[in-house]
């Protein structure tokens, strides 16, 4: 500025002795001591009139340059003026600056304040100043491209007392601010108002190169260095001497302490800084620390369900990149943890008990099966309890949760079974002490596990075995349960699984009414009557899962074979062209059995029926032996044995054993006991009830799984090729992965082989060019 | 429109609650002109400084205000204008309209200046 090589005091003009000089000198002398006399807050006694016209005239009489650098001098010079009498005698006193906090605040505080009042009289003296040189500015200011009179009085503000080359008040005024901003960082009590004054101040002053606000180029800058440094010790400090709920709750009352500093004395501009820095210290930084907290980290609060905790870490972690990812990896590390260990209580029962699995020990029921199912559910429901009150019910969550699920349930090889049983189990039992709702509602929440299996149709298979046992024994509680669980397989499975259910839910009703035309068909007819009540249920083959294409062997007692007779001769009669085979394995009987203390009623099953009619010739006391009943029964041997057990070892003992135990072997006896007694009039003797399968079933039902994904996977083959005609192998092989996942998930050598079988068949050839492509004959 | 410069015209002329006395031009030819700071301060920036409270002088709760280097005849016109937004310049001399002239870019009265000029 050219007017600082001026020598201080008065302006001196070019001596030059003419009038219109002279007349110029007078009016500035007069216009400047006007100025002084505003400086001094004495401008009552100035009159506006003269001034203006004063000015006015200067710069009619092209005098605006001298008059408008008369100013700046004047200015500059009170401005030097109050730095030394006023800003530097203020300055807090030095060296105390770090250690002495109070006595330092209260320095920095008068400090701020002193500012304060020079910054307002300034500004106020500016707009006098700006009133008396308005000509100035609209006729000068403007042809002359120089900055406004007021906007003058800032720049000059900021070169003297802001940024002054001569003393170190810029120094101090920001080791002031930052340190006012640390003493309530640290919870003193600080005087907003007058930070807030030299922080407005310095947002109205602006930076003549960035065109930035001096606030921006000054002070943003250290205030945001000093934070980061400021919560870099604090994250470190808070870690190491806070568990994780405090420590969030630190870290929240930060954030809201910044965010309320912004808003009480800051620039808007500095939020999102200021709370990036926050997040970046305290959050980002000790992420995976908080989260593995030995006693009160994320798993700790998922153990002993602080909700609350858990909603203040998602929503804290939420804000910087990495934090929901890292939750949600602990998180679903923690079920597939979970998982495992439910996985391991039931194996390690199974094999346990794996040695007397037929001996209808509770244990080997469905027990195993619907404990594990049980407790898969409680897991699954105490993560949808989090995920509602503690996530949001974040999808990003739900998707993660349920691959964890996904995974260790597909672990356990024997989940399809267990879920089925688990069902069963609900169904057969599930009205007693439970409302059809809540059995509705345990249904619906199964139906979330069966979309966790892999392996659908092994679902399928065991669902279908369950079913029918549970419709042919009669043990179905609710007619509409098992519709309404068929309704929800539908959904997820689609109908070509359901209709077969369906169809074995016709099969019964129709047999019912068959049952009641057979009645009548005997009350007419001039046949003997049966001499017993005889009821059949007749499947159709395809429906049902058991193997109906022969009877098994069975010598049943005469009068039955005759009452069949005459059954099939009715049937047939109505029906030509059918086949009726007799499966005396599924069937049961009521016989009345006569004690030394009563009589009693026994619900009993066909083979057991057989066994027991045997008895009726023998003397009292006589007894037989295994190898007898077999030959004379004709049961196969699984099925003796498993019956001969429920009669002789079981709750009701009609049998007795010799030896006794539980185990039937070759050589025992059996007589008839004579002395049983029960409370009740009629038994139901348990056939052995659905259980978990036993090694020898459960490779035999896999053998079928895989016979029928083979038919599956030619069947999608030959419908995928029948529509392109022609196709690469490995998009092939995609296209039929996509077509079964939804039932299981098809490994490529699979198909690989599958395809090889239709090439040999010739339904498939290679084409000529290309071995990788095939080609459909039609 | 006519009808809102007649009546503001007529706060002009027949007030009764003016709050400032101008004391217009030098020596013998001198008057008083009586006007209404919030009319003045809103139709000229120039006014809206010299009538602000930083600068004021009042004398019985009226402010007080001398401007000698504008001539009574000059004033009326400017006054008029002020009030009304209306002028004729055709009914004034040439050095009446030169004067006028000098006096609009002194108050600052823009408008009234880019007119006289162009006339």
């Amino acid at each position: 500025m050219s007017s600082r090589k001026q020598p201080k005091g008065k302006i001196r003009p070019p001596k030059k002795p003419n009038s219109a000089d002279a007349q110029f000198n007078d009016n500035w002398d007069r216009l400047a001591q006007a100025i002084r006399e505003i400086h001094k807050k004495n401008a009552s006694i100035l009159s506006f009139e003269e001034l203006y016209r004063n000015a006015y005239n200067m710069v009619l009489h092209k005098n605006g340059d001298k008059l408008y650098n008369g100013v700046r001098e004047v200015i500059t010079q009170h401005l030097e003026e109050v730095a030394v009498s006023q800003v530097v005698p203020a300055f807090p006193l030095s060296g105390a600056s770090s250690s002495q906090t109070n006595p330092n605040g209260a320095g920095g505080a008068n400090f701020l304040k002193v500012l304060k009042t020079v910054w307002e009289d300034h500004t106020t003296c500016m707009l006098m100043i700006r009133d008396i040189l308005m000509y100035m500015d609209r006729v000068y200011a403007k042809t002359a491209n120089v900055p406004l009179v007021y906007d003058l009085g800032l720049d000059l503000f900021r070169d003297t007392i802001v940024r002054s080359q001569n003393y170190p008040i810029q120094n101090h005024l920001l080791e002031v601010l930052l340190q006012q901003i640390k003493l309530e960082r640290e919870n003193e009590i600080i005087d907003r108002t007058n930070v807030k004054a030299s922080i407005d101040m310095l947002l109205e002053l602006t930076d003549a190169s960035t065109k930035d606000t001096v606030y921006a180029t000054d002070f943003e800058n250290k205030f945001l260095e000093t934070s980061s440094e400021y919560y870099r010790v604090e994250g470190q400090m808070l870690v190491g001497e806070y568990d994780a709920p405090e420590y969030m709750k630190k870290v929240d009352k930060r954030l809201n302490e910044e965010e309320q500093r912004v808003r009480h004395y800051l620039s808007q501009t500095t939020e999102p800084k200021i709370r990036n820095i926050v997040e970046e210290e305290l959050i980002s930084k000790h992420l995976k620390t908080v989260i593995e907290m030995e006693n009160s980290g994320l798993i700790p609060m998922l153990r002993n369900e602080k909700m609350d905790d858990l909603g203040r870490m998602y929503k804290l972690f939420g804000r910087v990149v990495k934090g929901h990812d890292e939750m949600k990896s602990a998180i679903s590390d923690y079920i597939r943890e979970l998982g495992k260990a439910i996985n391991e209580t039931v194996t390690s029962n199974t094999t346990a008990e794996g040695g007397n699995a037929a001996s209808g020990d509770k244990q080997t029921g469905a027990t195993v099966a619907v404990r594990w199912v049980q407790e898969v559910l409680d897991l699954k429901d105490k993560f949808d309890k989090v995920q509602n009150l503690a996530l949001s019910n974040d999808k990003a969550f739900q998707t993660s949760f349920n691959e964890a699920f996904e995974y260790f349930i597909n672990k356990n090889s024997k989940s399809p079974e267990f879920i089925s049983l688990f069902i069963d189990d609900n169904l057969k039992k599930g009205l007693k002490g439970k409302t059809e709702e809540e059995v509705d509602s345990v249904l619906d929440k199964t139906i979330t596990l069966f979309r966790f299996i892999g392996e659908k149709d092994v679902f399928e298979r065991y669902y279908k075995q369950h079913l029918a046992k549970r419709l042919l024994l009669g043990r179905s509680v609710s007619d509409d349960a098992e519709r309404g669980m068929i309704g929800k397989l539908k959904v997820e499975c689609g109908y070509q699984f359901t209709t077969k259910l369906e169809g074995m839910f016709n099969d019964m009703r129709i047999s019912s009414d068959t049952m009641t035309d057979f009645k009548e068909y005997l009350d007419k007819s001039v046949l003997e009557k049966p001499k017993l009540d005889l009821s059949v249920t007749v499947l159709t083959s395809t429906f049902w899962p058991m193997n109906l294409s022969a009877s098994p062997r069975c010598n049943l007692p005469p009068e039955l074979t005759k009452a069949c007779g005459t059954f099939q001769n009715f049937y047939l009669g109505r029906h030509s062209g059918r086949r009726l085979t007799w499966q005396s394995n599924m069937g049961t009987a009521d016989i009345r059995g006569s004690f030394k203390a009563r009589k009693h009623e026994l619900n009993v099953s066909t083979y057991q029926m057989v066994i027991l009619l045997m008895f009726n010739d023998k003397q009292d006391g006589e007894s037989l032996s295994y190898e007898q009943i077999k030959g004379e029964s004709d049961i196969p041997e699984a099925d003796l044995k498993r019956n001969l057990q429920s009669l002789a070892c079981a709750k009701y003992k009609i049998l007795v054993k010799e030896p006794k135990g539980k185990e039937i072997n070759p050589g025992d006896q059996f007589n008839f006991n004579n002395d049983f007694t029960a409370p009740l009039q009629r038994i139901k003797i348990q056939t052995v009830a659905s259980k978990v399968e036993s090694e020898g079933e459960r490779k035999e039902t896999r053998e079928k799984v895989e016979e029928a994904r083979k038919h599956q996977t030619e069947a999608a083959i030959v419908r995928i090729m029948k529509d392109r005609k022609t196709m690469e192998h490995n998009l092939l092989i995609a296209e039929v992965v996509k077509q079964l996942q939804s039932r299981f998930m098809p490994n490529p050598a699979l198909i690989k082989k599958r395809i090889e079988a239709l090439i040999e068949r010739e339904y498939l050839e290679r084409a000529t060019g290309d071995r990788r492509v095939y080609n459909y004959l039609a | 429109h006519s009808g809102l410069s007649k009546d503001l015209s007529s706060i002009l002329n027949d007030a009764d609650d003016f709050n400032v006395i101008i004391q217009v031009g030098v020596k013998n030819n001198i008057k008083e002109y009586r006007a209404h700071s919030v009319i003045l301060r809103a139709r000229s920036a120039y006014f809206k400084s010299a009538l602000s409270t930083d600068w004021i002088t009042k004398k019985n709760g009226m402010i007080l205000y001398n401007k000698p280097n504008i001539t009574p005849t000059i004033f009326d016109i400017l006054l008029k204008y002020i009030y009304t937004g209306e002028l004729d310049l055709k009914e004034y001399q040439d050095e009446d309209i030169l004067e006028l002239l000098v006096a609009s870019d002194e108050l600052l009265l823009e408008e009234l200046f880019d007119h006289v000029q162009d006339y």
